[in-house]
């Protein structure tokens, strides 16, 4: 291969994506359907190294933990789920922005070794970033990207463009509901237009913490499978009976409350429902109930709370004020939306409404789709037309902004836009925000 | 953002025939190759609203194209005693719910660039089923900025 073609990234070696969001980040090589890895972006640090090693049955030095100056980062899945003394659970990101710049790195270098397998040198990187990301962060990435990691070209795709290109639009109202937010992102031709973006605080983490406080008042408890050591099968609503496991190292706060957040998240997935009209206790008691087993052997049915819970997300006055969380003055999904768009020139306002996008990982929860199409159309005036867009594959939805940038980043003419290692040379860190909109 | 696709010359020369010379009713583009976009149908000057329809989903269920029509319609303005004819020109991205993603991407990040070498379109349509790119649908999206 010659040098001229690495210039433009070159269309002969697979571009990476990355696409980073605050529950995890996806990484794959452009062109294929799925991501190849999702690594959490909470990641376990300890302060004391040594103890730790003794417990690794490998002794070889693991990339997956890396040591520095006494510090070990335990990063995916694999490792950060087993249970260690002294280890915080530490997410990099904050606001949907990358916050620990430190601790990304170390989650880049890890993906590098061990799920990309190959040099960064070798792969042009297109990431993904949040819609209000701020301009010294972006430049911080590139130049990480190009310094550090010698990238051949990098380039920076705002994740709501993506999702709203791979649903076929380039003018949509995209709704991304994740992990810490929930937001209305205009896009026009391509551009955001960030002076209407609405958020939020309504998102995955929220409906766990609902979860969590709806089981804490109905005495149930929530043992993460790591404290088990054996359990028996007990009938429906009776106490579980189950033996701790012996020797769980002391673990700290932060990731016994990762490990809990863990199983109320499959609590979650499996049994909640956005209901279809406004919540209401006659409807939700007469729908079929959804069993659920705890990891301690605690089972039983739930009824009308599969409704009532994500139905926060609609409709946040009825939020219980327990615990200290702000209730009423937040905004529903549907209120998110046509704020947004309220926003907006009056011109591109029925193009915004006539293509809702949904997307994002909190979307998942049965029914999202269907009541956000219901509430909005009572909100928006008659004369609008309104289409929601969702993927219908649960995948195509959660990586959705990954997908649009495996198909971006394989596009023959795309190579012309990269900014390449040389151009970055010559005009430094700047040229994101000249090339990368 | 955009994908960097081009435009080539026998778009824009089409265009300025269905424009200036009224020569044409409609075209149907396509992006061949992933790297330019270029004339796939051209309408007859009397050829129907359907036969565009038609001409625009030719390719198959999962194909994505670009559709350009020099729609006709009378107008009453109000206060006036005789309806005045209209003629408005309008561009359409035709990606229905069926075609891959790939398509879909390609074509909505590239629509830009048509835009911008066909200049004077009254129009942008944005499609993905029938009932957004009917007759009727576009008509009313027409009509919605003239005076009442």
């Amino acid at each position: 291969m010659s040098g001229g073609s690495m210039l433009y990234g070159g269309d002969e070696i697979g571009a990476l994506v990355f696409d980073i969001g605050h529950h995890s980040m996806r990484v794959g090589y452009a062109q294929e359907d799925t991501p190849k890895a999702e690594i959490p972006s909470a990641v376990g640090v300890s302060e004391d190294g040594t103890m730790i090693d003794n417990l690794d049955p490998e002794k070889k030095p693991d990339p997956s933990s890396i040591t520095t100056s006494g510090r070990k980062y335990y990063i995916d899945t694999t490792t950060l789920n087993v249970a260690r003394k002294g280890t915080e659970v530490v997410n990099y990101m904050k606001d949907g922005m990358i916050d620990d710049w430190n601790l990304f790195e170390k989650v880049l270098d890890y993906t590098y070794s061990k799920c990309i397998q190959s040099e960064a040198v070798f792969h042009p990187v297109l990431m993904s970033e949040s819609p209000w990301n701020v301009r010294n962060k972006r430049e911080k990435l590139t130049e990480l990207m190009f310094e550090k990691y010698n990238v051949p070209a990098f380039f920076l795709v705002k994740n709501a463009v993506l999702a709203a290109f791979a649903n076929g639009r380039a003018t949509a109202l995209v709704v991304d509901s994740g992990a810490t937010h929930t937001s209305a992102i205009p896009v026009q031709e391509g551009f955001v237009l960030s002076q209407a973006i609405v958020k939020s605080p309504l998102g995955g983490d929220y409906i766990s913490m609902q979860c969590k406080q709806h089981l804490q008042d109905n005495d149930i408890e929530v043992i993460p499978p790591y404290m088990i050591g054996s359990k028996e099968a007990v009938k429906e609503r009776e106490k579980a009976r189950w033996v701790p496991k012996r020797n769980i190292p002391e673990v700290t706060n932060s990731w016994h409350n990762y490990m809990v957040k863990r199983v109320i998240q499959d609590f979650q997935n499996s049994v909640l429902q956005v209901s279809e009209s406004p919540y209401d206790d006659k409807v939700a008691s007469q729908t079929p109930s959804v069993h659920y087993e705890f990891p301690n052997g605690y089972h039983q049915d739930f009824g009308s709370e599969r409704f009532r819970i994500p139905e926060a997300l609609f409709d946040p006055s009825l939020v219980q004020m327990k615990g200290g969380v702000v209730g009423n003055t937040m905004l529903g999904a549907g209120h998110i939306v046509s704020t947004s768009v309220g926003m907006c020139d009056v011109d591109v306002r029925p193009a915004l409404y006539a293509s809702v996008v949904v997307t994002g990982g909190n979307s998942i929860i049965q029914g999202f789709p269907e009541r956000l199409s219901r509430d909005l159309s009572v909100r928006i005036p008659s004369s609008m037309r309104l289409k929601l867009i969702s993927a219908n594959g649960c995948s195509e939805r959660r990586f959705g902004s990954w997908i649009g940038g495996s198909i971006l980043a394989s596009i023959g003419t795309f190579q012309q836009m990269w900014i390449s290692s040389q151009e970055y040379e010559e005009s430094g860190k700047s040229q994101v925000d000249r090339k990368c909109p | 953002m955009a994908s960097g696709v081009t435009v080539s010359d026998v778009c824009k020369t089409t265009y300025e025939e269905i424009k200036k010379d009224k020569k044409h009713r409609y075209v149907v583009f396509h992006i061949k190759d992933e790297k330019q976009i270029d004339v796939e149908y051209i309408g007859d000057r009397n050829a129907a609203y359907d036969s565009f329809l038609e001409d625009l989903q030719k390719a198959g269920t999962g194909e994505c194209r670009y559709g350009l029509f020099d729609f006709e319609y009378t107008h009453q303005c109000q206060g006036t005693s005789e309806a005045s004819k209209k003629q408005k020109l309008f561009l359409m991205s035709w990606c229905p719910d069926t075609a891959k993603v790939k398509q879909k991407m390609l074509y909505s990040s590239s629509f830009d660039a048509l835009k911008k070498s066909t200049l004077g379109v009254q129009k942008y349509i944005q499609a993905t089923d029938l009932s957004e790119a009917s007759q009727e649908a576009v008509e009313e999206k027409l009509r919605s900025t003239d005076r009442q």
